[in-house]
């Protein structure tokens, strides 16, 4: 499996430039491009609910001010710290290799199914009197990514080799690059392969475990944590699972 | 128009009866008397189960201030906002029934509301019925047009928790001494108890009922909710609050799991303090005579066949954490029609009090 497997963006666009430049493969680097930057969006969203996390579990405070506006500016700025591009911009920004078509068309997308997970969040964010809210990055991804899915051809999930929630258990595809990357040490790359015969793009960027997931995910392993799971055990730095987009091609 | 022997049904005399008839049929809806009048006759209101199986929906009412283990706080999972507990899954146990009753899917729709709202949203008719560890058995002017079904809860009344050990002192001894020198009166006997304390209490619980009318001699604090009542007690504000009233397997709960630093009023020999006891019903809408027999079926088979008393061990026995539970079995709810106006509230001191 290895052998189809590329890494890196750079290794991607080497792989493209040493082939003929056919429609396939410049369809394929579209989307490869556009599964990437929605990964990292949805990354950059979870990490925004990091951030925030003392906040949304403040007992004390009612109404916390973490609105859907609020996680919009907080979420474009992280974004454009990772990847350099800035959402405000996108509309007008030209078609190029770092902003295929796609991504100007699906970013935006992404963005309004966050805002209205954020939105519909509320209620449960500014409980006053209660701390932990089971809103925390995994949560918000699952529902963002699930939004999302609904409304275009892409799908966009998290997953992980053993996950707590049933609905984000790894398809047989996404569970042997899992079992893959967990051999591995840590890494800044992702996983892009063609599937079906060239006409579906799997592409899975890892998540690993940082200081702040172990108090639930950490040891001692068995115990339940805060929300009633058995923590598994982990230490900072373990593959925690992964985002992945699954992208149908024209095949042509 | 006539009969068949050809006398004429209406004559001028008659028609005239039935015109002033008609005329006062008018003002009957304002009192209820035409409603009530008719229902007997052709029950019209009664006709809400028909109209539940038809839209295929159910509107289920429940408090939006959380009766742990009966309703916890809403919380997030991966479907979306979901609340979850006893009564939530009664909940989902009588729409199950109700679904094969009706021969098709019959889902709830969960109005998470103020505790005070949930009585006048369901005689304004927005509700079928709702359900939030509520008593039967209090006597309370408000609650006029509400009707009961058969209990699911057995274990219900008013009980009081306090965090200082020595206003629990104070209590017991009180008890202590009306267990020398009993009172003829045994509801003064058991309120005297509390008399010189400051208690607070949920507005329009049976609490606030019990304390309105029993505790005069009581500084009397009313919160918006159970929560609001311990965030007054930890602020240090003045007068502080001493004890805690409410409903008794709610209270228990708290200082079980939640807060331990309280502790539920106790006799001497350690028995927990009541001040009356009360089953936990479904609430519905008085002239609901179908839906009432019915819901009552439902509960009659949910206690039946064991799982009311598996309810009620899962929620009220088991370790557990409501989190996970809200993420595998929570109901989802109307999100925009709670998110304008939910708020954990505040408290005040009853006036003149």
């Amino acid at each position: 499996m290895t052998g189809h497997m590329v890494f890196t963006l750079l290794a991607t666009v080497l792989l493209m430039t040493a082939q003929p430049l056919t429609v396939g493969a410049v369809e394929r680097a579209e989307a490869e491009e556009t599964a990437r930057l929605l990964a990292k969006l949805l990354e950059s969203g979870r990490m925004v609910i990091d951030r925030n996390q003392a906040l949304i579990d403040d007992p004390h405070k009612g109404e916390k001010g973490f609105t859907p506006e609020l996680f919009e500016e907080q979420l474009r700025q992280e974004f454009r710290m990772r990847t350099g591009i800035d959402l405000t911009a996108l509309p007008k920004a030209p078609v190029s290799i770092t902003i295929p078509p796609l991504a100007k068309e699906l970013l935006p997308v992404l963005v309004q199914a966050s805002r209205e997970v954020i939105r519909d969040a509320q209620v449960v964010i500014n409980q006053r009197g209660l701390g932990y809210k089971n809103f925390i990055p995994a949560t918000y991804g699952s529902q963002a990514s699930a939004r999302f899915s609904k409304s275009v051809p892409l799908r966009l999930k998290q997953t992980a080799i053993e996950p707590r929630n049933p609905k984000n258990e790894p398809d047989e595809y996404e569970a042997s690059v899992l079992r893959w990357l967990a051999g591995r040490p840590r890494a800044e790359a992702y996983v892009s392969e063609l599937t079906e015969g060239g006409r579906t793009l799997r592409v899975v960027m890892p998540l690993y475990y940082a200081k702040d997931c172990l108090s639930c995910h950490g040891e001692p392993k068995g115990d339940l944590d805060i929300s009633g799971y058995p923590r598994e055990g982990h230490k900072e730095g373990d593959l925690a699972g992964a985002i992945t987009v699954t992208a149908p091609l024209s095949g042509q | 128009m006539g009969l068949p022997n050809g006398r004429p049904i209406l004559t001028g005399r008659s028609s005239g009866w039935l015109a002033c008839l008609a005329v006062l049929c008018l003002f009957l809806p304002g009192c209820g008397l035409l409603i009530d009048a008719v229902e007997q006759v052709w029950p019209v209101t009664g006709n809400r189960v028909d109209a539940i199986c038809t839209r295929e929906r159910v509107q289920v009412g429940l408090a939006m201030e959380p009766f742990r283990p009966f309703v916890f706080p809403a919380i997030w999972t991966d479907e979306g906002a979901r609340v979850t507990g006893l009564d939530v899954e009664l909940v989902r146990a009588m729409t199950d029934e109700l679904s094969r009753r009706c021969g098709r899917q019959v889902s709830p729709v969960l109005h998470l509301v103020r505790f005070r709202d949930l009585f006048r949203l369901l005689n304004e008719g927005q509700l079928d019925w709702f359900v939030s560890a509520v008593a039967t058995n209090i006597p309370a002017p408000d609650r006029a047009g509400v009707a009961y079904s058969i209990p699911y809860f057995y274990d219900g009344g008013i009980g009081g928790i306090a965090k200082n050990r020595e206003v629990i002192d104070r209590v017991q001894a009180n008890l202590r001494d009306q267990a020398i020198h009993p009172y003829a009166d045994r509801l003064s006997g058991r309120s005297d108890a509390l008399d010189g304390v400051t208690i607070a209490v949920q507005e329009d619980t049976s609490a606030h009922h019990y304390a309105e009318v029993n505790l005069s001699a009581s500084r009397l604090i009313v919160c918006d909710s159970l929560p609001a009542a311990f965030e007054y007690a930890d602020s240090q504000a003045h007068p502080p609050i001493d004890v805690i009233l409410g409903a008794h397997p709610v209270l228990e709960y708290m200082v079980k799991r939640v807060r331990k630093d309280w502790s539920l009023l106790a006799r001497d020999n350690g028995t927990p303090l009541f001040f009356t006891k009360g089953h936990y019903a479904v609430a519905l809408a008085e002239e609901s005579y179908r839906l009432r027999w019915l819901v009552n079926d439902l509960l009659l088979n949910l206690d039946e066949s064991g799982r009311l008393d598996d309810m009620r061990k899962r929620w009220i026995d088991e370790e557990y954490a409501f989190p996970r539970r809200a993420s595998l079995e929570g109901l989802p709810f109307d999100v925009e029609k709670m998110a304008a106006h939910y708020v954990q509230g505040t408290c005040r001191i009853k006036p003149g009090n």
